[in-house]
């Protein structure tokens, strides 16, 4: 039913998220305000989240999709409130 | 057929990540990063869970990747507008 998706493309959209995410960390680590380290991790729940995405085509289960939709949520609470806290810090 | 535009629709998105990343490193004021990280992200991730649910093609997958899609493009902006609010451009050294 599903279709056959070539592994040495998925093993290759594994690498190229694995390389996302290591320069996410970098800017993550070097970033020089909070705000930056707010955005690295930002964008580092959506590199989680394509990677749960991948992981889901390659062992094909399709009840993975729930994971995706817990983390985008936490991520935008957690988002919300740490810019939030630093607004009123000020 | 299907294949091939599922590896597409996978293999663009994650692309689409990866230059965010790129932008993320490369440019060097926080409200450009921002634009860079934003938009790049939601298209990728869009492009993403199209593939996936594609590639499973069930119902109940296609209401989830409906759902996830709705979801990030209400939230990423959201979350943008409440990061640039908090940033002020004179106390940086402050803030660190």
């Amino acid at each position: 039913m599903e279709p056959e998706i070539p592994e040495t493309f998925q093993f290759m959209a594994f690498a190229l998220l694995l390389a996302a995410l290591v320069l996410t960390f970098l800017h993550l680590l070097r970033g020089p305000t909070v705000n930056d380290r707010i955005v690295a991790m930002d964008l580092t729940a959506s590199i989680i989240m394509g990677f749960i995405l991948l992981y889901s085509v390659l062992i094909r289960k399709a009840f993975y999709f729930d994971i995706a939709i817990v983390i985008s949520l936490i991520s935008f609470i957690g988002t919300i409130a740490i810019s939030t806290y630093l607004k009123q810090k000020r | 057929m299907k294949e091939l535009l599922v590896s597409i629709l996978l293999l663009s998105g994650v692309l689409f990540i990866l230059v965010a990343a790129v932008g993320l490193i490369r440019f060097e004021d926080l409200y450009s990063r921002m634009h860079a990280t934003t938009k790049a992200t939601s298209f990728g991730m869009l492009l993403l869970v199209a593939g996936v649910a594609l590639f499973f093609s069930t119902g109940v997958v296609l209401l989830k990747a409906i759902l996830i899609i709705v979801f990030i493009y209400l939230t990423a902006p959201l979350a943008a507008h409440s990061i640039a609010r908090s940033f002020r451009k004179d106390d940086k050294e402050k803030q660190d």
